[in-house]
């Protein structure tokens, strides 16, 4: 079985946020258009601040790819759905904009595209392009800090399988029963 | 805090809610007094199919790419990806065109009055399958926000409860509006003091499980609406004129009736439950991240 996954490596991020404006040039044609449910640009990745203590902790936040995902189990068409390969994707041809799987999604992962009605999430199109030809996703290609990684966790030799294999991490809300497929490394 | 969650309008989806719930309990509400032949039943008819009808166009309204509707329904079905059994959304159009179709039929019969329409309409048959698609539809229109993850304020057993028992209050108050009489006014009357009273209970419980249990998200939304930037909305407009004050005049018509005071407490209690919908759906919010 083939079970690709994201890994971002919270200890080597310098926040530069190229990631951030890579998946907008590449996936969303580098528009100035806003991402009104995030506040923000239209990128897939989030950036979440957290004030908790006397220095302000960053996360990227982005589709999961649950394994056990609420967006594909609410879609009442089948539009979100699981593929093969273990990544949740959408058919715009099945969505018919309800948003259920926006409000089911605890990562709150999906924005609404205002021009084509479309719940948008990680990986865009151009994305999902590079990966079937053998690419990796633009965000990680990018990274200067070599703080993402992306692979199939059921091959030990993949890249994201080596890293997770020396590392410590954290996955969000587990709590939610999610098993979501995005590893925040915290540590070697 | 993190916002409310602005994804589904709660001015589009909670007007849908409140008239899927009026549609709902308004048809159980119909095949009781036609059972029991109450002067007048023949109104509620009248009032049915606009309900459910402007619930479709409240929907519809929030889609974001409603053109894409009837393809990607077909397609889904036809592709064996519909999620009959999966997603409440799915459940929802197959219930709600189910009862959009009875509720044509049932119009009809009282404006086309043909003997074979009325023959159908009339049988025991579509009395009960009126009153099962009715209370599913009720039923349904809680289960849609209680079935979703992202929002832990709506994800409780409580809400489709509350649902039920705030659009049993609606239905009531449209027979005491439509079919005002001595008999089932008092009926009415009675019925609607139990209900309003589980009503309030069941809205209390709903903000102090909230408030005391283990999600952020669920306490953000609970406080919000206690005594943060809802609490005027919530405590003035639902509790107050929404419940607790057709909940005082039931009682006091149980001693000594007056029209205009039911009628008020009718008109209040139907607020009331759009208040609770809209209230309800506005409090949502995601769970902080991490
Ligand atoms: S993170 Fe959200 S959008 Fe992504 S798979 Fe999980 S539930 Fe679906
Ligand atoms: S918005 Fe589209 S993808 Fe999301 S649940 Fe509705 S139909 Fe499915």
């Amino acid at each position: 079985m083939t079970r690709l996954a994201h890994l971002w490596d919270q200890s080597r991020c310098i926040a530069c946020g190229a990631c951030i404006a890579a998946c907008n040039a590449a996936n969303y044609g580098s528009t100035g258009r806003v991402n009104k449910t995030w506040g923000w640009l239209a990128s897939n990745i989030k950036r979440v601040e957290l004030v908790r203590g006397p220095r302000p902790m960053l996360f990227l936040v982005q589709c999961q790819h649950c394994d056990n995902a609420p967006c594909v189990a609410v879609c009442p068409t089948g539009a979100s759905y699981r593929d093969v390969d273990g990544l949740v994707k959408i058919k715009p041809e099945l969505c018919i904009g309800c948003k259920y799987c926006m409000v089911a999604c605890p990562y709150e992962a999906r924005w609404l595209d205002e021009e084509s009605g479309l719940p948008r999430k990680c990986m865009g199109e151009e994305c999902l392009s590079r990966v079937k030809a053998g690419l990796e996703p633009v965000c990680v290609a990018v990274c200067p800090a070599g703080a993402r990684a992306f692979g199939d966790l059921d091959d030990p030799n993949s890249a994201i399988s080596r890293r997770l294999a020396q590392s410590r991490y954290i996955r969000l809300l587990e709590g939610k029963g999610t098993e979501p497929k995005y590893f925040v490394v915290v540590g070697p | 805090m993190t916002a409310f969650q602005e994804i589904w309008s709660p001015y589009l989806i909670g007007p849908f809610l409140w008239l899927a719930g009026i549609a709902g309990m308004g048809s159980v509400a119909y095949v009781m007094l036609a059972r029991q032949r109450v002067e007048g039943y023949q109104r509620l008819a009248y009032a049915l199919l606009p309900a459910i009808v402007l619930a479709l166009v409240f929907v519809v309204a929030d889609l974001s790419r409603p053109w894409n509707m009837p393809g990607a329904i077909l397609s889904s079905i036809l592709g064996g990806t519909f999620g009959w059994v999966r997603s409440w959304m799915a459940v929802g159009i197959a219930l709600i065109s189910l009862g959009t179709v009875l509720l044509l039929f049932l119009t009809l019969r009282y404006i086309a009055a043909s003997s074979v329409l009325v023959r159908i309409v009339d049988s025991t048959w579509y009395g009960v399958l009126l009153v099962v698609v009715g209370v599913l539809i009720t039923i349904y229109s809680g289960f849609l926000i209680a079935a979703a993850p992202g929002i832990p304020f709506w994800n409780t057993a409580l809400i489709p409860v509350l649902w039920l028992l705030s659009a049993s209050v609606c239905a009531l108050a449209l027979v005491e509006l439509l079919l005002h009489h001595g008999d089932v006014t008092r009926q009415v009357v009675r019925m609607g003091v139990a209900l309003e009273s589980a009503e309030l209970i069941a809205v209390m419980a709903l903000i102090n499980l909230a408030l005391y249990g283990g999600s952020t998200a669920a306490r953000l939304s609970a406080q919000a609406l206690a005594y943060g930037s809802l609490a005027a909305a919530f405590w003035g407009g639902l509790v107050g004129l929404g419940v607790v004050i057709p909940l005082a005049i039931g009682i006091v018509s149980m001693k000594r009736q007056s029209r205009a005071l039911t009628a008020a407490a009718a008109v209040l209690a139907l607020i009331g439950a759009l208040l609770l919908r809209i209230l309800v759906l506005q409090a949502g919010v995601f769970e902080p991240i991490p």
